[in-house]
This record gives structure tokens, sequence and C-alpha cells, in this order.
């Protein structure tokens, strides 16, 4: 009886000429998204290596290593090339200074803002809109829809029991919208290999997990349509009630979300910060300022005293001065940002478990947390940034004696040129992303959540479906 | 004061022999939430072998009735039954009893002829039949072969009904309930329902026709029921109709009824 009522459900879907057009619409899309994210992958990687290699040129000839401009690059990730999150918002450059703090900039934004307009079609967006109104589209009417076609009473006029026929009618409808799907995402999964984009194994099962939570996503609109469909007498009040129903889901609660946590938690902007920071930073100045003059008091050059000794006393003086005047900073800096982030922490899980009420912003996290492009993006390339200046300024102090900061020359001009420096000397930057179980780990609440939603819906409709009036 | 019904008693009609009806109401009523008394202390009995017509106008309680047979509602007090088995008890059981052709049926537009027969009849048990046995039934409900394989969004609303009925018939079902099972057909379609309700009356099937159709329900009908306001209000059998106006009667017990309720 299961099997036939599965069977009734793939016929009356897949038979149609809209299953047709939708299908062939959503197919295109699917295989777009693939093809456009490698291709991205591809351009992203040439512009990375040839950024990394500009780096390394600018340096060419330099014979100093205080005079180097170096910048640091966040390699393109694999699988933002199908699920972008934000990446292409954050800055992919890093300016490497010896001190001081490290800011990205140059995002894909920055660089072709028409981008940030129209955003790119990644496989989240054809999930999350796209499929979400594909499911609503087929399972708005699953069951009022066949109480006003009559067919209702016809079969139940047989011995079908209930639960027997909505369990029909669910896995059929996900069996109908979701097997075909997995054609166009198959044959995409297997354009990446070949458009150039290196899957490592870790990837791949990250992208199995993709797809399984774009799955439990259809899934939630499904069954909640199937629900609202046995909760309404008439189709076309379906229809619109979930129509709302996905406008809030969709485009409203994130939004809202948002909004809501921004009015509940005041998070001080970059720029206040800054001014903090610079308005420290020349007290400290005007501090030190008067300390040098206190020093040529107290020491006075004496006219016997050979002048590089008394510039190497200075020089050592002034390392001292730049030394705590960098590290004053540094602890101010470091409680301003410490605070500034305590507070954007608690905005965004304030904001997150509110967006959390809605399954597509559920989707969202899961899959880009998956796909390595969540939140903590910015904050692994920034952390993987100040562990390489630490090794940078290691590097600095080792080839010039010193870490930057207040710079005197000593001496007069040499009569032998001096080497040029050897770029390729510099540490590498490795920006490595955590294992493939870290990103399964933080995706497994909001897989969890839509799982819990598919239940919810489920027992909804079925329970509702035991007591429908079939008549 | 009641008025009294005059009612003859069903188990004399013709094809009555077998020991036990059916189908049978025992003091069948239905009240709704909103208070509304759709059916009132209703009793009759269909044996195998006859057409009982439930005559009535809108609102009368016919197709309530056929509602309690197929348990889509629970009576407020009294039982249906079919051979013998409560539907609200055994529905599962009644049902496979039961074979229905609903007013108005549209099946899924979407599959052809043959398609809908073939889920419904496995949907009612029979999992056996083949395509001939499809075509056979359709050919004998009067749907052309031409349009067998045809999807049904383009049939006509005759053409739906006799799908319908091919549907009922597949069941192979000692009881038929037919609601309003005319509505749609064409006077040359309607000639040959009749003559498949005298072959499936011959073939022993208990029918519980609701109709409007008083020529029909009179020249097909073993029993004849009026309706209305949810009671029966008069019960003949076809040879107490014999010589008898069923017109004149039917608006006589509504305008009675109408008298006794104003």
């Amino acid at each position: 009886m299961l099997r036939l009522l599965i069977e009734k459900e793939l016929r009356e879907t897949i038979g149609t000429t809209k299953f047709a057009v939708t299908f062939a619409v959503c197919a295109l899309l699917i295989l777009l998204a693939f093809y456009v994210g490698a291709r991205n992958y591809q351009v992203s990687q040439s512009e990375y290596e040839a950024a990394k290699a500009e780096n390394l040129k600018q340096m060419e000839g330099l014979t100093d290593w205080n005079q180097v401009d170096h910048r640091i690059f966040l390699p393109p990730q694999p699988l933002a090339t199908l699920v972008s999150g934000i990446s292409n918002d954050i800055g992919r450059t890093v300016e490497v200074r010896t001190r001081g703090e490290l800011r990205p900039q140059d995002s894909r934004f920055n660089a072709d803002p028409i981008y940030a307009v129209f955003r790119f079609l990644d496989l989240e967006f054809i999930f999350s809109i796209v499929l979400s109104l594909f499911a609503i589209l087929f399972a708005y009417d699953a069951v009022n829809g066949e109480k006003e076609r009559g067919t209702l009473r016809l079969a139940f006029a047989n011995a079908v029991p209930r639960d027997t026929y909505i369990m029909g009618k669910l896995i059929g409808a996900f069996l109908a919208l979701s097997v075909p799907l997995l054609i166009p995402i198959l044959l995409g999964c297997l354009l990446l290999p070949l458009l150039g984009v290196p899957m490592a194994g870790g990837d791949w099962v990250r992208l199995g997990m993709l797809i399984l939570s774009g799955y439990l996503y259809l899934g939630v609109f499904l069954t909640l349509s199937v629900f609202v469909s046995a909760l309404t007498e008439h189709s076309s009040s379906s229809f619109l009630l979930m129509l709302v129903i996905w406008i809030f889901a969709v485009l409203i609660i994130p939004r809202t979300a948002v909004l809501v946590a921004g009015r509940a938690v005041d998070v001080p902007s970059i720029d206040q910060i800054s001014y903090e920071k610079n308005r420290y930073n020349a007290q400290l100045w005007a501090e030190d300022r008067e300390k040098m003059n206190t020093y040529w008091r107290e020491n006075p050059p004496s006219q016997d005293a050979p002048r590089e000794e008394v510039m190497l006393k200075f020089r050592s003086f002034m390392t001292e001065l730049s030394d705590a005047r960098e590290a004053n900073a540094r602890e101010l800096a470091g409680r301003l940002n410490e605070d500034r982030l305590n507070r954007e922490q608690v905005q965004q899980r304030i904001a997150l478990s509110i967006a959390r009420l809605s399954p597509a912003s559920v989707f969202s996290l899961a899959s880009s947390d998956l796909a390595g492009t969540s939140l903590d993006l910015k904050q692994r390339y920034l952390e993987a940034a100040n562990a390489y200046q630490q090794m940078y300024e290691a590097f600095i102090r080792e080839k010039t004696g010193s870490s930057g900061g207040f710079m005197i020359m000593i001496g007069g001009q040499s009569e032998k040129e001096p080497d040029p420096i050897d770029p390729m000397e510099l540490p590498a930057f490795e920006y490595k992303q955590p294992e493939t179980a870290s990103f399964v780990e933080k995706s497994m609440l909001d897989l969890g959540l839509l799982l819990v939603f598919n239940l919810v819906f489920f027992a909804g409709a079925f329970i509702t479906f035991l007591r429908y009036d079939v008549r | 004061m009641e008025t009294p019904v005059p009612m003859s008693d069903a188990s004399t009609a013709p094809a009555a022999a077998a020991s036990r009806p059916m189908l049978e109401a025992v003091g069948l009523s239905k009240r709704y939430e909103d208070g509304h008394l759709a059916l009132d202390n209703m009793s009759f009995q269909v044996y195998p072998g006859q057409v009982y017509a439930m005559l009535g106008g809108n609102g009368a309680g016919k197709t309530t009735t056929i509602n309690l047979f197929l348990n889509f509602i629970e009576p407020t007090e009294g039982e249906a039954r079919v051979d013998g088995i409560v539907t609200h008890r055994e529905p599962l059981k009644a049902k496979e009893r039961i074979a229905y052709v609903s007013e108005n049926v549209m099946l899924y537009p979407n599959f052809t002829a043959m398609q809908n027969l073939d889920f419904f009849a496995r949907l009612g048990g029979k999992t056996k039949y083949t395509k001939e046995d499809y075509r056979k039934v359709l050919l004998r409900v009067g749907l052309e072969e031409a349009a067998h394989n045809r999807r049904l969004k383009g049939f006509s609303k005759g053409m739906r009904q006799k799908c319908g009925i091919a549907i009922a018939i597949l069941k192979d079902a000692p009881a038929i309930l037919l609601d309003e099972p005319t509505s749609g057909l064409d006077p040359k379609a309607g000639l040959e329902f009749i003559r498949l309700l005298h072959d499936l009356r011959a073939e022993g099937k208990a029918i519980l026709m609701s109709t409007h159709d008083i020529f029909r329900a009179k020249e097909i009908s073993d029993i004849v029921g009026i309706m209305n306001g949810g009671k029966l209000v008069m019960q003949r059998t076809h040879d107490d109709l014999e010589g008898e106006n069923l017109e004149t009667l039917y608006v006589q017990y509504m305008a009675g009824y109408m008298e006794e309720v104003g």
C-alpha cells in the first residue's frame, strides 16, 4: 500500500509539464552554479598566484629588509565556489608589518563592486531561494488539492489507513523532488575536478554534507507545505500562506534578527576604536617626545665622543621607548579589540539565535560552516595573519637587528654596494583550513535544527491528517 | 406530534431473499458541532441484488448518509452497517466491502484513464487486473477506446463520471454507494448507466444511490426513500409505486414536511 502511494506521488509529480519545466530550470541553475563557482575559483586562484608573485617582485632590487612592503594573501577556498558565504566580503590581502594591527583589505566585492550588487549564483542561493520555492510549488496542495479534486474521498472509500496515506504522500513528494535533483548535483560535482578545483578527501565529505543539508532544507519546506495544506481548506489559501511563510523565513527573519541584535547590543564601530587608539598613540608620542628632550638634556653629546657611539646609545634608547610605546599601544588596542570582539560576539549570538527561527538562516549557517566560509573565516584568517606577523617580526629582527618602529640610520655612505635582499628568504604564509571534523562539528547544531524542523513539520502534517475531514 | 411515515418493508422487495442486509442504517443520526441535525433517526436496509434510491433536495441528508457508511464522519447515534460490520467501529474492514462513486469525479488529471483505474483498483486491493481488464471495463461504462490512454485533464464531466463508475466496478465490492451518479451524464450515457445498474443488481450487488432524478429512481430502484430535513419521510418498494406518480408523491411529501416544519 505504502509503495503504491509513493509510486502514485512520484508519477503524479514527475509526469507533469510543470515539473518538466521547473526541473529543467533548476537543473540548469545547479549546473550553472557549479560551473560559475569553478570558474570563479580559477580566476581567484590565478589572481592569488599573481598577487603573490607581484609581492615578491616588488621586493626585487631592495637592499634593506626595512624597506620591504610585504603582503600576505588568503588563498581561495575550494568549497567557496559553491557557498561563497563571507569569502567575497572580507579582505583577501593583509599588509604585514612587524608591529601594529593587521587589517585585511581588498575584498572581492571591493575589487568588483558589481558582484556586490547582484551577488554570485551559488549552490546556497539556489537551495535557499529557488529550491524552497520549488518545494512549495509542488506540495502546497498536497492534501487540500486532493480534497478539491475529490480524489481524497475516492481514496478513503477504500480500506486505506490514514497514517499510510500521509506517509506515502510525504515520502513520495520528497523522492519526486529530490531524486531528479540529484542528477544535476552529481554532474556538477564531477565538473569541479574537471574544471581544476582541487578537491581533497575532506572537501568531498563536506560537499556531501552540504548536499545533505540542502536536502534537509528542501524537506523542511516540503513537510511544512504538506502540513499547511492539511491545515487549510483551499489550495489557494495554503499557497498564499506558504508564500507569506517563505517571505518571512527567507527575507524577513534573518534581516530582523540582525536589526534586533544591533539594537540590543551596542558595538563600537571600527572608526570609534581607531579614534581611541590614535588618540592614545598621540598621547604616547607626546610623552616620548618629552622623554627624548629629557634624554638629550641629561646626555648632551660631548665634542670628543664618537658620533657613532652617541647615535648607537640614542638608538638603543629610542628602541626601548618605541618598544614600550608599542607595548602600551598594543595593550590598549588589545583591550579595545577584545571589548569590541566580546560585544560583537554577544550581538552575533543574539542575531543567530533569532535568525535560527528561520530554516533559511539555519541552512545558510550550516552550509557556510561546511564550506568554511562562515563568519569564522575572517577570524581564522586574522589569527593566521597575526601568527605570521610574529614570525615575520622575528625574521626582520634577525635580519636587521631591529623590529622596525623608530629607525635611525647610522654611518655614512658605505663604499661597498649593499647586497640585495632575497625575498625567498621570507617565511612563507600558509593559511591552513581546520580539519574536516571541525567543520562538521561546527555545522552539527544547524544540521540538527534542520532535522528538528523536518520532524516537527512531518509530525504536524501527520497528526493533522489523521484528523483531517476528507469529505 | 410526529406524523407517521408511510414505510414498506424493504425485505419484501424483490431480490431480498438474502439472509441479511448488505447495507443497513439503524437509528442513524448525525448532529454536527454547530448543532445542526443533519440526519435524524434514519433506518433502512439494502439487501444484495437491491437498488435503494434516496431522493431529496439539497441538505436532505443523502450525502450525510453516504458519508456515514464511508465513515468520513461518525454518527451521533445509531449505526451504519456494511455486511453486518459497524462502519465506525471497523472502518477499514467495512470499506473493503464498499465501492463508491461520487458526484463530481475528478480523479488525477495528469493520469490517463487507464492509470487512474490501475491506481484505484490497486488501492482497493485488486492487484491482478491487466490492461485488457481495464479496457473492457472502460468500454462497458461507455468510454470510447481512443480516450483510454488520454490524460483526464481533457475529459468532460461525463467522461470522468464514466471512469469513476469503472473504478467502482473494478473494485467488485458487494455494496456500491452512488452519490448523484448521473450528474453530468448526457441522456444516452444516462441510459447506459441505468443498464449498467441493472447488470450490477443482477450480479447481486447492494446499491445505495442518492439522486435528484425522480424518473430514473423509479425506473431502476427496488426501494425509494424520500428524505427531507435529515429524516426519511417516505419509503416505498418498486411494487408499491406501481401506478403511482412518484413526482407527485415527492412534491406532496416535501410540501407536507414543509408545512409541518412551518
